[in-house]
This record gives structure tokens, C-alpha cells and sequence, in this order.
């Protein structure tokens, strides 16, 4: 039973970091209706903020977030001023290819600057340590913070969307950006808050995520790919979506350990046999694209 | 909407297709120019730096005179029986990648004019750098990949220097038998139901699956229980499911075999997922890095790696502790396995331009198949170098042979590895169980 608790409980530490990651994309593509392909490649920019910022003043890598978090915002309003502003007059298609242009660019910067190599975080309060709570549930501290934050970014972005004007103001620009116009909403400015608190939101959750895995320039594209699984999983725009379909995806790259569960506690070895730590990615876009067949809106899809 | 999912499904395609790279070139005059194509970026790069500068040192003694060294390719200024002619390397950066490697291999040998190849530590880069070798007839010498299928494959035009994986493995059971017999020093016989249960977790590249291979191979046949094997990428960023369903296995002994970034992930997650074996084998590679034993400090002592140099050997071979004096000197690190075994592998080389005399492929290969260099005149603790010529193997270096060692905390405080098998060169106590976090 031990394998069994270990893996849920991994799966869903897991799980609420993902959800982390994916936040931004769901809100920027709820405002929008653009897809940023960038959206790993602004994860990466958030780890090397949160690394560089460490070992450049040593400082607990923990209390960096602040300054990933303004880099992220600073981040997605330009990228949007400079950029996205001119993309969302053209087609669709000029849109997808425009954020897959500035994915290459931020990457190969990143190469230009820092070089392939992979980089940790080797010293801070929390790398390192980990609490086992019995029943085989080991948590290790980074990723138990990376999930506190997770709940707590949800809990601010859900508020503020539901909670304040400018949340209605963001709401009503991505239900009509036209008829929220003559109603008096800057459009224009809701639109780079979005990229804003976009950006942040992801470069916050790379900062966290340094603490306990490494950073290169070409980790974006992973993430992109796990974070849209998320969000088509969740529903396009849907903020409790992303949420809940982070977990989903969190447990879901936990299959191993509940194969695992299976091999031993009924020990049928055959089964140990099966590689199924190398499929673990796999899963993740089996449910993409179960999804995308069977319910294309996502489980919490409210738009259109 | 609907069109814009059908885009993001195009768009997520595009996205997997994705790749990037290209290095620079550079130029020789007259010398005999030898292509290095090692890592010097991508995850195994600080291994890369290492292979480099021993492959350099190498180079710099046989280009000029050293008369305090006793090795033969110190007495001369380059290589004697062609005027003196200098040996330049002309370096390649493959990344880990072994299409690359090739591509690399083809340009060096066409634009570069190489006369021969040294390279590549990857195994996987190795065989397709050697695959185009073998074509072109361009003599290669490798020095420093382990997996046993490289000389196995019937090939003219490639030598290997180092032992390779299938002797290390056996090496790793013989050492954990001796471990049931008392034979261990430091430690009393420990029944083997105590270190029955096998657990092994490789990247996923030609060398780990291979390890894997020989794993299975000598649990077998020495009769341990291998309770799992699994293979990750080595580029992976995180490794918490692979520790877990190690641990489910419940063994007592953990083998990796790893490149440099991962090494340290996996130890850094063996940690933090409390994972406590009763010993940690790590195949050399990432487990021996500089940057692996800076990196973790104090957490890997216990941790054992085989290798086939340690500083230890300095202490017991005169003309190790001289070349490691001058790399030192050099670069601020002691002589490594990837270091010293760079520096032979060119080191041979020097050799069999020496017995050529030319260099003519067909001189090359005949030389290279006849040379003899004595144990005494190398860095590493082999009894020499020899080439096979006949059997199943072709190109192996018969007189190879490897250690374990193991990360002990030295009375400076100081993180160091001590030699716990061979039974015979022992420097240190073994710590066994392994003390878990």
C-alpha cells in the first residue's frame, strides 16, 4: 500500500505544479483566444530568473519569486506591446506562427546567452529536505512549496477574475472584446494585463521550479506540450479547469508507480518487466488526444 | 473555435519537430592533424572539458621534448620516425548527438583532411563517428566508451584503449561476491540474502541500454535477484517516478549507469525521496565527474563508482603523479577517469604514428595492430595496451582493467574516492551499508 499512497501523493504534488505552469496559458488564451507557444520558453526565462537571481546576490532561491514575477510581467506586456498587438489583427494562423517565431527567438536567446548546458540550484532552505508523513508518503519541500503557491496563484487569479472589477473587465473583454469597447473597458490594456499576469504566473511557477529540476534552453517545449494537455484537458480559458486537469495530468504521469503498486503487492514480476517509466510521458497526450476526440471543449470549457 | 483547435493540434506537431544546433570550424597547416569529436557542450559537457584538456596534455608532451617524463613520446619533439612532424588536434563538438557525430566525422575527414579520429565517449556517437570511419578507411582510436558491441562488430579501422562495460560489470559482481566472502576490507562477510535484491536504472542511449544488457547478464549468472531495470533520458528534468518505482522494487543494491547531469539528479532525488539502499553502484561517466562529487558534497559518500583512474594512483605510479602534476597545472582538477583515459587514448595514437612512420591509412592500420605500449609508461593502472587482432573482438586493447572506488570523507573534510576493489590495491575501508540520508 505504501507504492500506492507514495504514488498519489506524488501524483498530486505533482499534479498542482503542472497546474501552476499551465495558469498562465489558460489566462492568456481566456482573454484572447491566442495560443502562446512561448508558453514554455517564458517557464524557462522564470527558472533562469530565479537561478542567475540566486547566485547572483545569494540569496535564497525561495525569495526570488518576487523578482521572477515582475520579470514575467514586465515579460508578457512587452511581448504583447511589441508584438502580439500587431499578430491579432492578422489570421489565426498568423497568430500561432507568430508566438511559435517568438518560442525559437526566447530559446536560442537563452542558448546565446547561457549555452546548452543544464543548470540546478544546489543550495537553499529547502532543496534537499523532505518530510516523511508515514504510509510511504514522502514529500519532498520544494515541490510541497511549489504546490502551496499553486493553490494559492489559483485562489488570486480565480478571485480576481471573480471577484473585482478588473476581473470583469478581463471577463468581458474575452466574452466580447467589441461590445466591452463601447462599454467603456480599456480592451487594449486588459488585454497586456492578461499577458502580464500571464507571464508572471508561469516565470513565478519557474522560479519555484528551479529549486528541483534542471533548466536548459530547450526544457520549454516540454512544458508547452504538457501545459496545453492541461489546459485542453481543463477547458480552453477555464481557470478551475486548468486546476483540476493539472492534477489529472499529475496522477496521470504517476501510472508508473501505480503499475508498480500492482507488480509488487500481487507480485507478478512480468510487469516489472514493462517500461513503463519510459511511456510516462506518453499517457499525458493519449488523454490530450482523448480529449480532443471526445469532448474538444475540455471538462470545464465555457467559451463558445 | 473549433478552427483554433485544429490549429493548436497542427501547431503541437510542428512544435515536436523541432531541432536546432551548429559549431565552428577550424584550420591546420602541415602537421598530422587528428580529429577529437568529444561532448564539449550538452549535458555531458564537463565531462567534454575534462577529455579535452587530457587529450591536449597529451598532445603537448608529444610535440615537445620532456626528459624528466619516462614515456616514450616525451623523449621526442613530435613524431620522430616523420621529422618531427607535430601532432595537432583539431576539436568537434557533438553534443551528445550521434547523427551529428557523423556529420562531424564526414566533415573532418572530407574539408578537415584528418588523418585519423580520436573520440567519442559516447558510445552511441562512437559507433555511427567509427560507422563512418570504417567507410572512408580513416584509422579511429577510441578511448574512453565502454559499450562491449564497439568492438564487436567486426570493424578494420577501429582500436579501443579503455576495458569496456562487459569487464566493469563483472567487475561489480565479482566485487559483491567477494562482499558474501569476507573478502572486503573494512567489512565482514554479509550474507547474501542481505544483498540479493537488484535494482537498475541506465540512460537510455546506446551505453545504458547496454549496461542494462550486462546487468541482467551477470545477475544471472552470479544468481542475484534483478527485482528491475528501467531506462530514462538523460536529459530528463526530473526523475521522482523512476526513484519511486526503484524503490517499490525494495532492492539492496542500486547500479546506475549515467551521464553527468543526471547522475547528480538522480542522486539528488534519491535523497529526496529517502530511497535507502544498502550500497550505490554508480558506472563511472557521470558518478566520477568533477561536478559531480562538487555538487553534492557530503551526500555521496558512500556512493560507489567503478572507474579505471583514481587519484590514488598517483601514489602508486610515478608517472601518473607527473602527468597529473602538469594537468593540475593545467586545468586546477586531478586526473579523472575521462581525463586520463583521453590522454591514453592519444597517447596510442602517438604510438602507432611513431611504428607507421607515414600516414597512410593502410600504415596506420597496419601499426596499430602491432603496437605494444609497456603498463609502466601509462597514466592509467592497465598492464599496457595491446590491440586484438583476432576472435570475436577486433581493435580491443587486451591489458586493460578497471576499479571501484568509493566516496569517503577524507580527514581534511575533503570528499575523496578509495579503492575497494581490486581486492588487492585497497586504500581504504569500505562503509558498508550505505548511511542513508
Amino acid at each position: 500500500m505504501d507504492i500506492l499512497f507514495g504514488s498519489l501523493a506524488a501524483g498530486i504534488l505533482l499534479g498542482m505544479v503542472i497546474a501552476l505552469v499551465a495558469l498562465g496559458l489558460t489566462i492568456i488564451f481566456g482573454v484572447m483566444d491566442i495560443v502562446n507557444f512561448a508558453h514554455g520558453e517564458f517557464l524557462m526565462v522564470g527558472m533562469y530568473t530565479g537561478l542567475l537571481t540566486a547566485q547572483a546576490t545569494g540569496m535564497d532561491p525561495l525569495l526570488t519569486l518576487p523578482v521572477a514575477g515582475v520579470v514575467g510581467f514586465l515579460l508578457g506586456v512587452i511581448c504583447y506591446a511589441g508584438f502580439i498587438k500587431f499578430l491579432i489583427r492578422g489570421p489565426m494562423v498568423a497568430q500561432l506562427l507568430g508566438t511559435f517565431g517568438l518560442m525559437l527567438f526566447l530559446r536560442n536567446l537563452a542558448l546565446l546567452i547561457f549555452g546548452s548546458s543544464d543548470r540546478t540550484v544546489h543550495h537553499g532552505i529547502l532543496v534537499g529536505k523532505s518530510f516523511e508523513i508515514g504510509m510511504g508518503i514522502i514529500l519532498p519541500a520544494t515541490k510541497l512549496a511549489a504546490a502551496g503557491l499553486s493553490v494559492i496563484a489559483f485562489l488570486a487569479v480565480w478571485l480576481l477574475m471573480n471577484r473585482t472589477k478588473i476581473g470583469k473587465a478581463l471577463t468581458a473583454t474575452a466574452l466580447n472584446a467589441q461590445a466591452a469597447r463601447y462599454m467603456g473597458i480599456p480592451t487594449e490594456k486588459m488585454n497586456a494585463l492578461a499577458w502580464g499576469i500571464g507571464g508572471a504566473s508561469v516565470t513565478v511557477a519557474g522560479a519555484l521550479i528551479v529549486n528541483f529540476w534542471a533548466v536548459n534552453p530547450f526544457m520549454g517545449l516540454l512544458f508547452t506540450m504538457i501545459a496545453f494537455a492541461v489546459v485542453a484537458l481543463g477547458g480552453f480559458g477555464s481557470v478551475p479547469g486548468a486546476f483540476f486537469a493539472g492534477l489529472a495530468v499529475g496522477l496521470i504521469m504517476e501510472i508508473p508507480g501505480f503499475w508498480d503498486f500492482f507488480t509488487y503487492t500481487f507480485d507478478w514480476m512480468w510487469m516489472a518487466d514493462v517500461p513503463m517509466t519510459s511511456l510516462k510521458y506518453m499517457w499525458i497526450y493519449v488523454a490530450y488526444f482523448v480529449i480532443m476526440v471526445v469532448r474538444p471543449r475540455g471538462l470545464f470549457g465555457w467559451k463558445h | 473555435m473549433k478552427a483554433s483547435v485544429r490549429l493548436v493540434i497542427v501547431g503541437v506537431a510542428l512544435a515536436a519537430v523541432l531541432g536546432l544546433t551548429v559549431p565552428a570550424g577550424v584550420f591546420g597547416a602541415e602537421e598530422i592533424k587528428i580529429g577529437v569529436i568529444y561532448p564539449l557542450t550538452g549535458g555531458a559537457a564537463a565531462s567534454g572539458r575534462e577529455l579535452r584538456a587530457g587529450a591536449e596534455l597529451a598532445a603537448e608532451i608529444a610535440n615537445n621534448v620532456m626528459a624528466d617524463l619516462s614515456m616514450t613520446m616525451a623523449k621526442n619533439s613530435g613524431i620522430k620516425a616523420m621529422g618531427g612532424a607535430k601532432i595537432k588536434l583539431v576539436f568537434k563538438d557533438h553534443e551528445g548527438n550521434p547523427t551529428l557525430g557523423a556529420d562531424l566525422a564526414k566533415k573532418l575527414i572530407l574539408d578537415d583532411k584528418v588523418h585519423g579520429i580520436l573520440g567519442c565517449y559516447h558510445s552511441s556517437v562512437t559507433k555511427t563517428v567509427s560507422a563512418v570511419c570504417e567507410q572512408y578507411g580513416v584509422p579511429m582510436i577510441n578511448g574512453s566508451s565502454t559499450s562491449p558491441d564497439l568492438t564487436m562488430r567486426g570493424f578494420k579501422w577501429f582500436w579501443r584503449t579503455t576495458p569496456h562495460d562487459k569487464w566493469f560489470t563483472k567487475d561489480l559482481f565479482e566485487f559483491l561476491k567477494g562482499l558474501t566472502e569476507g573478502k572486503v576490507k573494512g567489512v565482514q562477510a554479509v550474507p547474501k540474502k542481505d544483498i540479493e535484491a537488484v535494482a537498475a536504472a541506465c540512460e537510455n542511449t546506446e551505453w545504458g541500454s547496454l549496461v542494462t544488457e550486462m546487468i541482467k547478464l551477470f545477475a544471472g549468472e552470479y544468481d542475484f535477484n534483478l527485482r528491475k531495470t528501467l531506462l530514462y533520458a538523460d536529459k530528463a528534468t526530473d526523475l521522482s517516478s523512476e526513484v519511486r518505482s526503484m524503490k517499490a522494487a525494495r532492492p539492496d543494491v542500486m547500479l546506475f549507469a549515467s551521464y553527468t547531469s543526471d547522475a547528480i539528479l538522480m542522486v539528488k532525488t534519491l535523497k529526496a525521496e529517502k530511497a535507502s539502499p544498502k550500497i550505490i553502484w554508480g558506472q563511472n561517466a557521470g558518478f566520477e565527474t568533477p561536478e559531480f562529487r562538487n555538487t553534492l558534497g557530503d551526500d555521496i559518500v558512500g556512493i560507489l563508482t567503478r572507474t579505471v583512474f583514481l587519484p590514488q594512483v598517483v601514489e602508486v605510479k610515478k608517472i601518473a603523479g607527473q602527468v597529473n602534476q602538469m594537468y593540475k597545472a593545467k586545468t586546477g582538477n586531478d586526473l579523472s577517469g575521462a581525463s586520463a583515459r583521453s590522454f591514453t587514448g592519444l597517447q596510442a595514437w602517438v604510438h602507432v604514428l611513431e611504428k607507421a612512420g607515414s600516414t597512410k591509412p593502410a600504415d596506420i592500420q597496419k601499426a596499430a595492430n602491432a603496437i605494444e605500449i609497456p603498463g609502466d609508461e601509462l597514466v592509467v593502472p592497465w598492464a599496457g595496451v595491446k590491440f586484438s587482432t583476432t576472435g570475436d573482438e577486433l581493435g580491443q586493447n587486451i591489458l586493460g582493467s578497471g576499479l571501484i572506488g568509493q566516496y569517503q570523507k577524507a580527514k581534511d573534510g575533503k570528499v575523496v574516492l578509495e579503492i575497494v576493489y581490486p581486492f588487492d590495491v585497497v586504500t581504504a575501508d569500505m562503509i558498508y551499508p550505505f548511511q542513508a540520508w
